[in-house]
């Protein structure tokens, strides 16, 4: 007792270099449980968002319904109903990976379908009849108009909705998934350096968050719309777009002596 | 030279409204219009706002679906058609089929933001024309060019003034060669000092034989341009005719309407 107590008091931060690999394998399915659940939610959210927007007197307010029960039930609470209660009820092979993915999957698609939906109706109407009135059918005038403009809409509260995933996707360790907080929780207890393990535990959720934010941040900046043939433009992308744009105005102001915009 | 140069009258019939009726709720904003556009005609329509003018547009190329009335285009009717013609009426057409033999520029003209002025040309070439994109693009600067924009071309519509917006918006239009061209109020969102440029490409495109319907309030370029000029309010046309109308108006709420912003 007295030796342990001792143990606690002096603070090793090189235990957690001596066990990074514990905190590694934790990542990892951290990463992939987040990753996975996101993009089945960001796919059902987009489908949940076109159906509550259906003007069906039945399809609108039965998704309605969906995203209000899913954002209602504590994402703890819902885990474990799925993973103990439902599983084990209907008797059901289900891993705890599995059982993890869909609860976060379901609750996030409620979250992302009205962001998706608030999004969508943010952009103006006219825009869709813009497109309408060149001749666009209404499902072209939807993906090449309408969806381009909501999506770069829904950028940063996506970002913050996938920051919430990775936290989120801790809760799974009470069904035994081998995530970063389970894998934590279980070196702590076997060593009682918790101090150092929760430490480390914080700084690796910190630098995931973090990386996300400046991901999304990164994101936002190179989908900003700028001239293309009078900015600096750095992506390899966008710098063969001017020079396409450059030829165009060259061969159509005649002999190619047109005067450019300022070249990269 | 301007009106001259692209004098109606040869009958081609164009477009063709008959009866035209639409309400908003309880709001009755077209009452039964019955209007003929034959081909290189310049149709100037004015009147108070709230008149049912925007609407008229917007139900010629189908945007909005008239409640009741037919739309008759290049030899094809469109719309629900006329109570009690029915066994008369030929089929009718789809509403994509027309928009994309007229084109429509807005008031707010609701350029692409999240893509170039180019790409805005370009979209309709090869989405719906199913155009390869060097071709597409190719035509749709050629567009630009012609309405003074060869340098923009790679520019995002926030870059662009207002009036460069809305040259950007008749280039998107005029690509598709549409059969006529319709205005909604075109220049009644811009600046004083921008007004000018879009009136110019508007000329330009009606001394090139453009059958257009404009709906406008800029009064010089409906005398200059006007071959038929109408005076809506609340929902009817109260007048129509020739030059003459701007000077000596028929009916007092013509001339009261002309005297008010004149």
């Amino acid at each position: 007792m007295t030796a342990m107590a001792l143990a606690q008091a002096v603070f090793r931060p090189e235990f957690i270099w001596d066990n990074r690999h514990i905190f590694v394998g934790g990542v990892k399915w951290t990463l992939v449980i987040s990753l996975v659940s996101f993009v089945l939610a960001a796919v059902l959210g987009l489908v949940v968002a076109l159906l509550r927007m259906s003007p069906s007197p039945i399809i609108g307010p039965i998704v309605a319904a969906y995203i209000n029960l899913f954002r209602a039930i504590p994402l703890l609470v819902f885990v474990l109903f799925v993973y103990y209660g439902i599983a084990i009820q209907f008797n059901l092979t289900i891993t705890a990976i599995q059982a993890g993915i869909l609860t976060l999957t379901v609750q996030y698609s409620a979250w992302l379908g009205e962001i998706f939906r608030s999004g969508i109706q943010a952009v103006p109407d006219g825009q869709r009849q813009a497109a309408l009135s060149v001749g666009m059918g209404r499902a072209q005038a939807f993906f090449r108009v309408t969806l381009p403009q909501a999506a770069r809409i829904v950028i940063p509260p996506t970002g913050n909705m996938f920051i919430g995933m990775i936290k989120d996707s801790s809760l799974v360790y009470l069904i035994g998934v081998e995530e970063l907080l389970r894998v934590s929780y279980v070196l702590a207890n076997r060593t009682f350096r918790y101090f150092e393990v929760y430490m480390a535990t914080v700084l690796v959720y910190l630098i995931l968050t973090t990386g996300v934010y400046f991901l999304v941040k990164y994101i936002e900046r190179r989908f900003a719309l700028v001239d293309l043939l009078v900015s600096k433009t750095r992506s390899p992308f966008a710098r063969r777009k001017a020079a396409r744009l450059r030829r165009l105005q060259e061969s159509l102001s005649g002999g190619g002596s047109a005067p450019s915009g300022p070249s990269v | 030279m301007t009106a001259a140069a692209a004098a109606p009258g040869n009958g081609d019939l164009v477009l063709r409204l008959r009866g035209i009726h639409k309400s908003f709720g309880t709001n009755h904003v077209l009452r039964g219009i019955d209007l003929s556009v034959g081909q290189g005609q310049h149709v100037v329509i004015f009147g108070p706002s709230g008149s049912g003018k925007s609407t008229l547009l917007r139900t010629a190329n189908l945007l909005e679906q008239p409640d009741s009335g037919s739309v008759w285009f290049d030899g094809k009717e469109y719309g629900p058609g006329i109570p009690g013609a029915g066994g008369e009426d030929p089929p009718r057409g789809k509403p994509r089929d027309l928009r994309q033999q007229v084109g429509m520029v807005f008031q707010q003209f609701n350029l692409f933001p999240h893509i170039t002025a180019l790409e805005n040309v370009a979209l309709a070439l090869r989405r719906v024309k199913g155009a390869k994109r060097a071709e597409a693009e190719l035509e749709a600067a050629s567009y630009l060019d012609q309405v003074g924009l060869l340098d923009k071309i790679g520019a995002y519509p926030s870059q662009l003034s207002g009036g460069q917006q809305q040259r950007v918006a008749i280039a998107r239009s005029l690509v598709m060669e549409p059969k006529i061209m319709m205005f909604d109020e075109p220049t009644s969102a811009l600046d004083p000092e921008l007004v000018g440029e879009v009136l110019g490409v508007m000329r330009t495109l009606a001394e090139s034989g453009m059958t257009m319907v404009v709906v406008t309030h800029e009064m010089g370029f409906a005398r200059e341009a006007g071959d038929v000029n109408i005076f809506m309010d609340e929902g009817v046309i109260v007048e129509q005719g020739g030059r003459e109308i701007y000077s000596h108006a028929r009916e007092p709420r013509t001339q009261a309407f002309l005297d008010a912003i004149l």
